[in-house]
């Protein structure tokens, strides 16, 4: 029987080498191009109906969406500079569902649930909340390090427990959405495993697992986009509003 | 719609807690390995990273569950 991580090994597909560098395309990259494209094309369809004022059905849809990331910058961020950042928080919210959401169609790929892939969504946010950190208070932002209300013997003791808990923090975001997802989608291959193992009599029971095991997974696509989504508004609001 | 938000707050609290403790557990050991390393004090600093790890996780968590809403927050702090 085929191992259940087998799937997600990646093969070369168009071997391309240039100047040292393995920029082979594969099924993963394949998958994140399908990403892409379907948030652009959906939101390019969506939005371009001029001389209309009312909205059609996808229209609609994809307004209740970004309404309801509005609430969200606006709640963690703040309203005035929630403006500001509200393009990146929505763009990394539909595409990371998108990218969920394409793991489940049979044959495709999950690029979520490779740890390479949420690790550089999670620094790129990281790195990018210390320079807004650093342009937007200067030297005042090391005063993140120590919360407020602590008294002056524990600073010591705080400085490190902060700084670690500021370095687990990308580690945590990254970690959090690739082993959902990996988990996930073992779970499926290995009740597909049984269910081509065993006998008719018997294998039809992990098939009909696997169909609700699915719903729970479309579930799940949407719950971590928007956990990692929830968490990149609050690290960027922190930063934002020191205490 | 009230009761929905906070379904869904409960919902990233769930996933949110385990891998923030397990993680800063984590982080904490090995920046005290790295340091051992460094410096060659071999067991110190890791022995003090695994607490201070712990230590921030165990603050994480209380902070997350202090802005819950079921989680009698009296301040609201960002």
């Amino acid at each position: 029987m085929e191992s259940p991580l087998h799937h997600f090994e990646l093969h070369p597909l168009v071997e391309i080498n240039l100047l040292g560098l393995d920029l082979s395309i594969n099924k993963a990259i394949l998958a994140m191009w399908a990403g892409m494209a379907i948030v652009f094309f959906l939101f390019k369809a969506a939005g371009k109906k001029e001389g209309s004022y009312v909205p059609g059905k996808l229209q609609s849809v994809l307004e209740v969406g970004m309404e309801f990331i509005r609430g969200m910058v606006e709640e963690f961020i703040g309203k005035e500079e929630g403006k500001k950042y509200f393009p990146f928080v929505a763009t990394v919210f539909f595409f990371i569902l998108a990218c969920n959401l394409i793991g489940l169609v049979p044959g495709s790929y999950t690029i979520t649930s490779q740890l390479v892939v949420t690790g550089a969504f999670a620094i790129c946010i990281f790195i990018m909340t210390l320079i807004i950190g650093f342009s937007k208070h200067g030297g005042h932002f090391f005063s993140i390090l120590v919360p407020p209300g602590v008294p002056k013997v524990m600073v010591p003791l705080m400085i490190p427990i902060e700084i670690i808990s500021m370095i687990a923090r990308p580690i945590s975001l990254s970690v959090r959405l690739f082993a959902n997802m990996t988990a996930g989608h073992t779970v499926l291959a290995v009740l597909f495993g049984l269910a081509m193992s065993a006998s008719l009599a018997l294998g039809w029971m992990p098939f009909a697992f696997t169909v609700i095991i699915n719903g729970l997974e479309i579930a799940i696509a949407f719950i971590q986009a928007y956990i990692f989504t929830t968490l990149t508004c609050v690290y960027i609001g922190d930063v934002i509003n020191l205490h | 719609m009230n009761e929905e938000s906070d379904f869904r707050k409960g919902v990233g609290f769930a996933f949110r807690v385990g891998t923030e403790l397990v993680v800063s557990v984590f982080v904490g050991t090995t920046m005290g390995y790295a340091l051992d390393w460094f410096w060659g004090t071999k067991p110190w600093f890791m022995v003090a990273g695994l607490l201070f790890g712990g230590a921030a996780g165990g603050l994480m968590v209380y902070n997350i569950a202090k802005n819950l809403p079921g989680g009698g927050s009296e301040e609201k702090d960002s």
